[in-house]
């Protein structure tokens, strides 16, 4: 027996050492490749939201549980992995004590059964995995498998050495159960005295070979499992605890962050000789978004819900991801030698360059964002889909089609698991793209120069932005008209009508509605008519940061200096823009929606829906009401509040398919794949709804082309409608 | 190869213009300025033939009050390499005579191998400016360009006209103006914008370009507005509401209009 132990102890040890100093070297590898990266700033404040964070959607799995069969699943294996840390703990002592057992714990018999439970939930967990991947499988349903593109052979590896993992475990602990040296001899551990059952007829000599060869086994297997970890998809085990802990809190949706230099906002007035522009190369991202590349477990929740994917455009958040994965680690040498000096704007750190192999430079040197067309991955109409470096070595990495296909609509960021902050990468190529490349879509160019001239996307002159005044009949009070250099105190809301709802005639409709609102309910309001002007949105959607920064620096001058305080708007994106990214110039307004202070105006009694409309309606949640902005209710009351019946759409609530319009999609052609808003229009259609209710200028906009063309064209979809909310309510309201 | 570009800051193209009640002159003041569009195809057009050329400076020169440095800027940040700008209160009212005078001083014995001009600029849109200036200056004149190309000491042009396109060579140096078909012009770059800053403009005073003061100015102008009157408002339409008699109204009226 001594003779036996020895011999356990010595190869368990060599195994462990040998494998551990490769797992070592490879940790050591993507620590330093992490810190390689630019700064990011910001990324440890409030450390009791982010202890909440690994708390609830580490611990408490929370945003993997959105999809219930796979959540659970996972919920599975991941509190199987943390239940049999402590099985990790026994195989050790084992090599050194046989019948060694947790100090305390050791020998309850609920740790047996927790431990036997949690490797059985495991092996369910990966089952309904297995299923997953097989039901899924994207060689048979193509780009409509969530697992398109992603290292499917390497999942099945996985999979495969958690198999290995469970039954080598009980191995041994069956084992050990028949020699009598299991800790838990006195019951508990169901799954173990089951397995020992049949193991035991093979004598009692067999039972302590089997016992040692288990014990080596379990190690090997689980530190080969660790090996494997560390060079596949699957270190997100490690990656995405570091990565929720250090994520934007609460989510990276709703503002963008501000372009920094040295952990400062960047000045643009004066900006300093080395400052980046967005990203133009894999070297230029922080180490945050390096984290985030390694994080990416390839599930494909993002690409499932994304407009672009779905609507067979080459855009997928998470080949996009990989992508700038696996070119991370294609350019690690570089990376690692250049330690965060790279240059940029065109420029490399020429030493870190020459010390490169030849194959690794000219991977370097690659240009980063371009056309992939003609790329082996090509869709049959010419563009490309894929997110693999490998084919078309010679063409840009990252297609800018697929970058240009971004609607910004935060589907993707909504559903990683990870907290991947996919928006915030793609806005960050744009940036790059607009302000050092100056090569984007053409169609951007009379944005950003109606934009820049006439401050509203449309081009229209400023002078016209009381049109709508003259349409309705009750006055409607005009800042400065009376000579006011501030809003005067009796003045509830400062109504900020937005360019679409100046300019364009559903939004105007929608305009004129709110303000007849609150004139009905007694709100006072004020317009600032001729001082408005464009919030930015567009701009710095469409990656023209230098643009929204000047855009928004007028708009917070002027509103500070009226002394604004309360704002009511009826554009989502004018929503987002002045309450979450003007704080980050200095404008701090509380800001709502109107469907937010009409509902509000209807619970108090000041607005009466008297005739509730006799017909269906449906609510489409616009992408920066609902997911970046968190406004569900509030709509929804007013909808059920003016209308006899709702129906939803499958895709609704933070799962909401977005229109087409965000992210300056609105003012860019969509010339790949079907449309979006048509894939969106039939999908409210089909609820069989009369009326499709909107909140935002551009929803209406593009689900009205898309049920007019349905009309049209297949005489489909009679008598439907696109309306406001607030249509809704003020026909309701009329009697 | 030395390309002198001409651009003009024009009051934004889509805004309501105002005439002074003095003295006649487009209100410049009450309108946002932008470089004239047509323009901007010039600069475009200037900046690829020295790219295609793999060496050589594109200079524009503007005339106009102080604001229009701000033209020039943005020619600059779209990536000319330096420009002239000519600003004296003598030369406010100049007609076209007077301009194409004044810009044929400025641009006359700098060496220019090429001058480029947008086809016309947005608020005079009369388009002989360019013409004038290479009568001025002796050279020849190709206008309309939709395409340039410059090779061996000589340009050739495709000249849009109603009547359809002619090709047109002339020896350099030569005076060319292009159509807003030609190309599409780059929208400036944050780097473009940055580097313009420093980018030298030389300032001419009419003193300092020699004018003589006779020859520019609303003096000096041939032509003179004697009164003008703002456009009347649209008119109300006439709505036909068809009660059985629609068709036979329409009739009527479209006669009334002398249409039928």
């Amino acid at each position: 027996m001594e003779s036996d132990m020895v011999l356990r102890l010595i190869v368990g040890l060599a195994l462990t050492i040998g494998i551990l100093a490769f797992a070592g070297r490879r940790m050591a590898f993507l620590v330093k490749l992490a810190r390689s990266g630019k700064p990011a700033s910001g990324r440890l404040t409030d450390p009791t939201a982010r202890v909440e964070a690994e708390a609830v959607e580490v611990l408490g799995q929370r945003k993997l549980l959105k999809w219930t069969i796979p959540g659970i699943a996972h919920v599975f294996a991941f509190w199987g992995f943390l239940v049999l840390g402590a099985t990790i703990l026994e195989v050790y002592g084992a090599l050194f004590i046989s019948d060694f057992a947790i100090p305390i714990v050791g020998h309850w018999s609920l740790v047996g059964f927790l431990e036997d439970l949690f490797g059985l939930l495991v092996l369910v967990g990966i089952s309904i995995f297995a299923i997953l991947r097989l039901r899924n499988n994207p060689e048979k349903r193509g780009r409509w498998s969530r697992f398109f593109g992603s290292h499917t052979s390497g999942a099945w590896i996985i999979l495969f050495m958690i198999f290995n993992v469970v039954w080598t475990l009980f191995l041994y602990r069956a084992a050990q159960y028949n020699t009598g040296v299991f800790p838990f001899m006195d019951g508990g551990a169901f799954v173990t005295e089951t397995v020992a059952s049949w193991l035991e007829p093979l004598g009692e000599t067999a039972n302590e070979w089997l016992e040692t060869i288990g014990i080596w086994l379990q190690i090997a297997v689980v530190l080969l499992f660790l090996l494997i970890v560390l060079h596949s998809k699957h270190l997100h085990i490690g990656a995405a605890p570091v990565n929720v802990f250090t994520s934007r809190r609460p989510n990276a949706l709703g503002p963008l962050l501000p372009m920094m230099y040295n952990g400062e906002p960047l000045n643009f007035e004066d900006p300093p000789e080395d400052a980046l522009f967005g990203k133009g190369h894999i070297a230029e991202f922080t180490w945050k978004g390096y984290v985030d590349f390694m994080s990416c477990t390839e599930c494909g929740r993002c690409q499932s819900q994304c407009p672009a994917w779905n609507t067979e455009k080459p855009l997928s958040p998470k080949l996009m991801i990989m992508n700038l994965r696996d070119t991370m680690f294609a350019q690690s040498d570089y990376l690692l030698a250049a330690k965060g000096k790279h240059p940029g704007l065109g420029e490399f750190d020429e030493a870190a360059l020459n010390s490169l192999s030849p194959e690794v430079r000219a991977e370097v040197e690659r240009p980063f964002i371009g056309s992939r067309e003609g790329s082996e991955h090509s869709a049959e109409d010419g563009y490309t889909f894929d997110g693999h470096r490998s084919t078309g070595a010679d063409l840009a990495i990252i297609d800018e089609e697929a970058l240009w296909n971004c609607t910004t609509c935060g589907a993707c960021v909504n559903q990683c698991p990870v907290d991947i902050e996919h928006i915030d990468h793609f806005i960050d190529m744009r940036r790059n793209q607009v302000m050092i490349a100056s090569d984007f879509p053409t169609e951007l160019n009379g944005l950003f120069k109606n934009l820049e001239n006439k401050g509203n996307p449309w081009g229209m002159n400023a002078s016209d932005r009381n049109a709508w005044i003259g349409e309705v009949d009750f006055d409607v009070a005009v800042f400065g008209a009376n000579g006011e250099d501030t809003i005067p105190a009796d003045v509830d809301y400062l109504f900020w009508v937005g360019c679409a709802g100046a300019f364009e005639d559903r939004a105007k409709r929608t305009t004129k509605n709110v303000a007849e609102l609150m004139h009905i309910a007694g709100v006072k309001f004020m317009v600032l008519g001729e001082g408005e002007t464009c919030t930015g949105d567009p701009a710095r959607r469409a990656g023209n940061e230098f643009l929204f920064q000047m855009q928004a620096a007028q708009n917070v001058e002027v509103l500070n200096e009226i002394k604004a305080t309360k704002i009511v708007v009826t554009c989502p994106h004018c929503l987002n823009t002045l309450k979450r990214e003007y704080p980050q110039l200095g404008g701090n307004y509380d800001v709502v929606h109107h469907t937010e202070l009409l509902n509000d105006l209807v619970k108090a009694g000041r607005l009466t829906p008297v005739n509730k409309i006799d017909k269906t309606v449906t609510y489409h949640d616009p992408c920066y009401l609902g997911r970046h902005n968190k406004i569900y209710t509030p709509p929804r009351e007013l909808v059920g509040a003016t209308v006899e019946n709702t129906v939803e759409m499958e895709r609704s609530g933070d799962k909401s398919f977005c229109c087409g319009a965000g992210g300056a999609r609105m003012w860019m052609e969509e010339k790949i794949g079907t449309r979006i808003n048509q894939n969106r229009g039939d999908e409210a259609i089909a609820t069989g709804a009369k009326r499709i209710a909107v909140a935002c200028p551009f929803c209406s906009v593009m689900l009205n082309d898309a049920v007019t063309s349905r009309q049209q064209e297949e005489g489909r979809a009679v008598g439907v409608e696109v309306v406001d909310v607030s249509t809704l309510l003020l026909n309701a309201t009329k009697s | 190869m030395k390309i002198a570009v001409c651009v003009k800051q024009v009051p934004d193209s889509w805004a309501e213009k105002k005439l002074r009640d003095g003295d006649a002159i487009l209100d410049r003041e009450s309108v946002e300025g932008v470089m004239n569009e047509l323009d901007e195809y010039a600069v475009e057009e200037a900046l690829k033939i020295v790219e295609a050329n793999g060496s050589g400076e594109v200079v524009v020169v503007s005339m106009g009050p102080d604001r229009a440095a701000e033209a020039v800027r943005k020619a600059l940040s779209m990536g000319a390499d330096s420009g002239i700008h000519l600003a004296d209160a003598s030369l406010a009212g100049s007609d076209a005579v007077a301009t194409s005078y004044a810009l044929a001083k400025v641009i006359d014995g700098r060496g220019f191998d090429l001058v480029l001009f947008g086809s016309e600029s947005t608020d005079a849109r009369m388009s002989v400016v360019p013409a004038m200036v290479a009568e001025r200056l002796g050279l020849a004149q190709l206008t309309f360009a939709n395409k340039v190309e410059v090779a061996g000491g000589s340009v050739t042009i495709d000249r849009v006209s109603d009547n359809g396109i002619e090709t047109i060579t002339a020896t350099l140096p030569a005076v060319v103006s292009v159509v807003e078909k030609i190309n599409e012009p780059r929208y400036p770059s944050f780097k473009g914008i940055m580097a313009a800053k420093k980018k030298p403009v030389e300032t001419l005073s009419a003193a300092d370009a020699g004018l003589d003061t006779a020859q520019i100015g609303l003096g000096a102008a041939w032509s003179k507005v004697d009164s003008f009157a703002a456009r009347p408002p649209k008119a109300a339409g006439v709505v036909v509401q068809d009660e059985g008699n629609g068709g036979i109204a329409i009739a009527d009226f479209l006669a009334a209009q002398k249409v039928l």
